[in-house]
């Protein structure tokens, strides 16, 4: 068996606790004591796509930021491709693309292209190979038309969509996304989940690992699924594995039995 | 290699910045008149205040005009670069750009670098644009000026005030706003450094202090150079007294910076605003 490309070992994060008027200047120092997560671990391979699912608060987003670089655990280890995200972030770096849901993270006074060549350059990627990377990306995001229009003209789902071919510029080995079709309309969601699904993770063999509440996506995307609530992973299995040993007939069925309360995905009302 | 990859990741910060500030074209055409309505008022605050005692106490030959427009000019270079780090900051986290950069091959030390560069730039030519109303309309002539010397005491400027500009910025980074650190050095860099007068008109204890900050040896060294025509010989202690706070804060100013950052990202709060 090949070694994981994600490895979580033991994960742990507190925050501390939000202060407020002149309490606020020893927040930087204060003794983290709000849990985050508690001690979480799983592993995904080479071209796996894992959906990390949980009711807000879980700690999903927490998770997906740790491994992007952006925040630094209280306990345990958490590599990409090998390198520690906490001690050999620079090196992590350079393996992952990472896009949250919004439609914020660019200069609207810039053109997407420009802001492509902007980003791209930041990873070391710039002239004619700058050039022919942003091309493709932006026909694979269908943006193409609107590349040399200013940000600030593009309306959320473009945005979103810019961020993606962001995340993908640099041909990273790893993708990170927290809800990556949220701004999307139901086509272009379609879409790009069966791009991500077919063109990245299948033929290309990038390791994928997403936070989702769309049930739906997860079970069109995901080979596994972690199943976290309050900082705990609750189960970690593929989807039909959930389903048969909790006796769901659906993933939104058995990841409610297996939570402590009812989770509500996007598809309820 | 690597020195030029940081060297064109810097210069893409620039084209970037430059293709910003070219969507508010605006807003420079109101900066260079901005810059003319403060040049006017030294120019006629000068014409108030010349006295025999003043002249005194000024560069030989030079009127308060002179004296002050240098000083008005330069202190504004230090009152932006202290701000330049921090307003990058405040820029990238309102924009939310800063997550964006932060999770890209660029360390952090580079992105400051690279965000300041154009505010310095855009800084220096300020700096022309007041000097040039003060030629141009108020009568200023700094015939026979040391103008090699006054860019020495510029760039010297620059690494030490960029030392304080860092410094604000691990401040900024840590507290997201209302930085108090900013304007003390500014409050008492305009207080003892000699901005609108000579630092010799303070008393003593304020004239121990006025050594202990940056700006007073960058406008000294820079009026010895425009207005005193000042060689390198008589410039030289003031470039070595600018190089020597850069020596201690810039080293210091990374290592306060690197504390503030990790401690944000033990927060959670780096992207926070």
């Amino acid at each position: 068996m090949s070694s994981p490309t994600i490895a979580v070992e033991a994960l742990e994060k507190f925050f501390p606790p939000a202060l407020s008027g002149w309490r606020a200047l020893i927040q930087p120092v204060t003794r983290p004591t709000e849990l985050a997560l508690a001690g979480v671990s799983f592993t995904v391979a080479p071209g796996e796509a894992v959906a990390l699912v949980g009711p807000n608060g879980a700690g999903k987003s927490t998770l997906l930021r740790i491994l992007a670089t952006l925040i630094i655990p209280t306990r345990g280890r958490a590599t990409l491709a090998g390198f520690d995200v906490e001690r050999e972030a620079a090196g992590a770096r350079s393996q992952f693309g990472y896009h949250t849901g919004g439609d914020e993270g660019f200069y609207g006074r810039l053109s997407g292209r420009q802001n492509l060549v902007f980003f791209a350059a930041m990873n070391n990627i710039i002239g004619t190979d700058a050039t022919q990377r942003i091309a493709r990306v932006a026909d694979w995001m269908r943006i193409s038309e609107e590349l040399d229009r200013q940000v600030r003209t593009y309306s959320t789902g473009m945005t979103h969509r810019l961020g993606l071919a962001r995340a993908l510029l640099h041909g990273p080995s790893i993708l990170l996304l927290d809800e990556p079709t949220r701004s999307l309309d139901p086509l272009a969601a379609a879409d790009f989940r069966r791009q991500l699904k077919q063109e990245l993770v299948g033929r290309r063999g990038t390791t994928l690992l997403f936070a989702s509440h769309a049930l739906s996506e997860v079970e069109e995307i995901a080979d596994r699924v972690v199943l976290l609530e309050a900082g705990r992973v609750l189960a970690c299995d593929t989807p039909q594995g959930l389903r048969a040993s909790t006796g769901a007939p659906t993933l939104e069925g058995a990841v409610t039995r297996l939570a402590r309360r009812p989770f509500r995905s996007e598809a309820l009302p | 290699m690597n020195f030029l990859r940081t060297l064109r990741k810097i210069s893409a910060f620039f084209w970037r910045d430059l293709a910003i500030a070219r969507g508010y074209r605006g807003a420079l055409v109101l900066e260079t008149l901005e810059a003319l309505f403060g040049v006017a008022t030294y120019y006629y605050l000068s014409r108030f205040v010349e006295s025999p005692e003043l002249a005194r106490e000024l560069p030989a030959g030079n009127s308060y005009f002179a004296f002050a427009l240098v000083g008005f000019a330069f202190f504004d270079y230090l009152s932006v670069s202290i701000g330049a780090f921090d307003a990058s900051l405040e820029e990238a986290h309102q924009n939310r750009t800063l997550e964006a950069l932060l999770v890209t091959q660029t360390p952090l030390p580079v992105i400051l670098a690279g965000s300041a560069l154009y505010p310095f730039a855009a800084l220096a030519l300020r700096t022309c644009v007041y000097l040039a109303w003060g030629v141009l309309l108020f009568g200023f002539l700094p015939q026979g000026a040391n103008w090699p010397g006054a860019i020495a005491i510029l760039f010297a400027s620059v690494l030490a005030f960029a030392g304080l500009g860092i410094m604000s910025a691990s401040y900024q980074i840590l507290f997201k706003r209302g930085n108090p650190a900013k304007w003390i050095v500014l409050g008492v860099s305009g207080l003892v450094g000699g901005m609108m007068y000579p630092i010799s008109v303070l008393p003593r204890p304020l004239q121990f202090l006025a050594r202990l900050i940056p700006v007073t040896y960058s406008l000294e060294g820079m009026r010895a150079a425009l207005l005193s025509r000042a060689g390198w010989r008589e410039i030289w202690p003031s470039i070595a007294a600018l190089l020597v706070f850069a020596a201690i804060l810039l080293p210091l100013s990374f290592t306060v910076f690197g504390w503030a950052l990790r401690r944000t990202k033990i927060t959670g709060t780096l992207t926070h605003i």
